[in-house]
């Protein structure tokens, strides 16, 4: 496995080798005033490879378009999918820097002393643009912000208003208590449906657990971001979810169920509720079984009220220093964050702006998007303490058994091996 | 598995035939030296291509459980031997090992049982045999992560065709009741079974080839003295089919060990590490800590030498037998 990786980044080295070979006389003089200076970018694809939907084509066009009000600077972009993602480590393990870095850019650079300081590649107008609270995550230990959020998405709960209606449940649920009813009586139509879907398999038991966890005023770090994943109110959760499964409320098995199987069977129709973002609503239309007017969006249930704060989840823009280019990248930058551009890349996807001004254009002209950007400033967002990415692998392995096994005991060896790995 | 396809073509080594050559008598020292040198040129690319694509990796490997890196794989200086330790207190370890004798012990043992019984029938003569022993080597030919997949989708909990056939012959009620691969017991039963599925066919054919090496005469002689089956088969089959019956366990034993794709395709090792073999476990801990799972690969490592020695001394032992 891993050396069929190295294997594909060889490949892909070789190609941007041979990419670069090709701009290189351009480079050499890129310290000069005027030169022709050609950029590395480096993104996450979030649409499908070869296909008008790939992320590929987005950037280009950007590209190009930049190219064309600077002639001195060529972007050159290359996507790597979300499944791949473990490349892009490799490729900086093998020093083959990109000048920007989109998508997953954990905090682990910053604490290698490889990034620009935010302020060096955006400028001030562009910073103070960018949504508080997912600005604030990007600082490092030392406090200073060494990138910036690119792209985000919110969570509510999603609920199929068909079985709502044949299991003659009037609203959709608020609380714990709710949810657990709910899904009893969905259960108990006999056709087999889930009553909600709870995804606690390794591809994202972080974000369900999160918005349980939220919902008892719970969550991974304490007041002080001092990690506290075990802490009474967590407990309390798994508990509760370990009642929710033992009595069928959910589909069998949660800790080996994935976010994106739970989403394919709510796009079924097979789900009652289940916890998602915009991402899930091209599912649904693509599946063609639910119509717009057969699903809800209403926020995240909690222990007795629903979450005023939503679970905000973003990716990153950040500027590797090797390659020198602080100045275009700045320009590249300004431009990319522009409303126009940040819109353009959330219709396509889905996903939600992450500056202020975008998020406003974006709500006045849709409104599913709106009922999800209402609750994004005051989101709650990942722990950004500098071991969170191995503390993160660590819990997509195990804290979804927490919710079929001795809660406590599966908290406490986690919590401990967030504080003895810092 | 598939990799036993080349394996297969292990035999028992032959003792060296102990006929000395004649010595070179009176060569200059000159030419003495060649002589010596001479076969470098056919050994050189062979050496050459073991010491890059076997030693080398060793080496890494015992280099990588000794030092620190961060999370993003950078190297952050030496650990001495605080990998291992930690290795050795994680508390899914004992769980970890005891599944994997179980495993070995489990499929290897009756992967063997169930191929003596198919060797012996293909070994008969019925109609439709040739046909028969192409299909066995089915499940060989495809491939183990595609096996593993396809078992993983019969067992899917709202469509999977092995619920949907109990689903409607009445054993289960509704779909979505239960999800065999996320509870460990049910798990790894499967998970086992699917390794038996696809380890049967190479080990039905080294046997059959034991089989079919043992003499004609023999049984014939067996007859005579008045055996029956069971006596015969005891006394004859098994312990002629020995050697074959030796390098078919010795190598499926390795294999088994060493196997990740149906583990990792059907559970992950999940939930959690409760259906994690050390392969497996290597593999979810090189998620949190390259250096530890360094150090899972070295005790890994570890087992598969002393199978290999147990494997080249019993092959000795047999040919001395011979």
């Amino acid at each position: 496995m891993k050396r069929r990786v190295l294997a594909l980044t060889a490949i892909g080295v070789a190609g941007v080798m041979s990419l670069t070979a090709c701009g290189s006389s351009s480079s050499s003089s890129s310290g000069s005033s005027g030169g022709n200076v050609t950029i590395k970018l480096l993104a996450a694809d979030y649409g499908t490879a070869g296909t008008s939907n790939s992320t590929q084509a987005y950037w280009q066009g950007l590209a190009d378009t930049f190219h064309k009000s600077h002639p001195n600077i060529t972007v050159q972009v290359q996507t790597i999918a979300w499944t791949n993602w473990a490349q892009v480590a490799t490729m900086i393990q093998d020093k083959q820097y990109p000048d920007i870095l989109e998508g997953d850019a954990p905090q682990q650079f910053a604490a290698d002393g490889l990034l620009y300081k935010l302020t060096d590649i955006m400028s001030a107008s562009t910073v103070s643009n960018l949504i508080p609270v997912f600005a604030k995550q990007e600082d490092g230990t030392d406090g200073v912000a060494y990138g910036a959020p690119f792209t985000t998405s919110a969570r509510g709960l999603f609920y199929n208003k068909k079985l709502f209606a044949a299991a003659k449940i009037a609203s959709p649920p608020q609380t714990w208590a709710d949810i657990q009813n709910d899904a009893a009586k969905i259960k108990a139509l006999g056709g087999g449906d889930i009553g909600y879907g709870l995804p606690l398999g390794p591809e994202e038991a972080q974000g369900e657990s999160y918005l349980w966890m939220l919902g008892n005023g719970g969550g991974y770090v304490d007041s002080t971001g001092k990690y506290a994943i075990n802490q009474a109110a967590n407990v309390q959760t798994f508990q509760f979810l370990n009642t929710l499964v033992k009595a069928g409320g959910t589909e069998p098995g949660p800790a080996s169920t994935n976010r994106q199987q739970m989403w394919d069977a709510f796009a079924a129709g097979q789900v009652g509720m289940v916890g998602g973002s915009g991402a899930l609503i091209p599912d649904i239309v693509k599946n063609g079984k639910l119509t717009t007017s057969d699903y809800g969006v209403v926020p995240m249930p909690g222990k007795s009220a629903p979450l005023t704060q939503t679970l905000g989840v973003h990716d990153d823009v950040v500027g590797f220093k090797q390659g020198g280019h602080a100045d275009q990248i700045k320009q590249f930058l300004d431009f990319v964050y522009s409303d126009q551009n940040q819109i353009s890349f959330d219709q396509e996807y889905d996903l939600l702006p992450a500056t202020t001004s975008a998020s406003a254009a974006l709500s006045a002209k849709d409104p599913v998007a709106a009922g999800f950007l209402k609750n994004v400033p005051n989101s709650v967002v990942y722990p950004s303490n500098t071991n969170w990415n191995t503390v993160l692998a660590k819990l997509k392995q195990t804290l979804g058994t927490a919710a079929s096994d001795n809660a406590s005991s599966v908290l406490n060896s986690l919590q401990n091996f967030a504080t003895s790995n810092q | 598995m598939t990799q036993s396809t080349q394996a297969g073509v292990l035999e028992p080594a032959p003792g060296s035939d102990g006929t000395p050559r004649p010595a070179a008598r009176r060569v200059g020292g000159g030419r003495r030296v060649l002589r010596a040198l001479a076969p470098l040129p056919w050994i050189t690319p062979a050496t050459a291509l073991i010491l890059f694509v076997v030693i080398w990796p060793v080496v890494s490997m015992f280099l990588t459980s000794r030092q620190h890196f961060d999370s993003m794989g950078f190297d952050q200086g030496s650990a001495g031997w605080s990998n291992f330790t930690k290795l050795f207190d994680e508390p899914d370890l004992p769980g970890v090992l005891v599944r994997t004798v179980i495993w070995v012990v489990a499929v290897v043992g009756l992967t063997i049982l169930i191929s003596l019984g198919v060797a012996q029938m293909f070994n008969k003569q019925f109609p439709g045999r040739k046909v028969a022993r192409w299909a066995l080597i089915a499940p060989w030919a495809a491939s183990v992560v595609m096996t593993s997949i396809v078992f993983k989708w019969m067992l899917n909990p709202s469509n999977g065709t092995i619920l949907v056939l109990m689903h409607d012959l009445g054993f289960m009620k509704d779909y979505n009741s239960v999800n065999w691969l996320s509870q460990q017991t049910p798990a790894f039963i499967w998970e086992i079974v699917v390794a038996i599925f696809v380890s049967v066919p190479f080990t039905t054919y080294a046997l059959l080839a034991g089989l079919q090496a043992v003499p004609e005469d023999v049984y014939e002689a067996c007859r005579l003295d008045g055996a029956g089956a069971v006596r015969t088969y005891w006394s004859i089959t098994l312990p002629l089919l020995r050697p074959a019956l030796l390098v078919a366990a010795l190598i499926n034993i390795m294999n088994v060990f060493n196997s990740f794709p149906i583990i990792y395709e059907m559970t992950g090792g999940g939930p959690g590490n409760q259906t994690s073999t050390t392969t497996l476990f290597m593999y979810n801990t090189q998620q949190t800590s390259i250096g530890e799972a360094a150090a899972m690969s070295v005790v890994n490592f570890g087992f598969i030498i002393v199978v290999v020695l147990f494997f080249l001394r019993a092959s000795r032992w047999n040919t001395a037998e011979d």
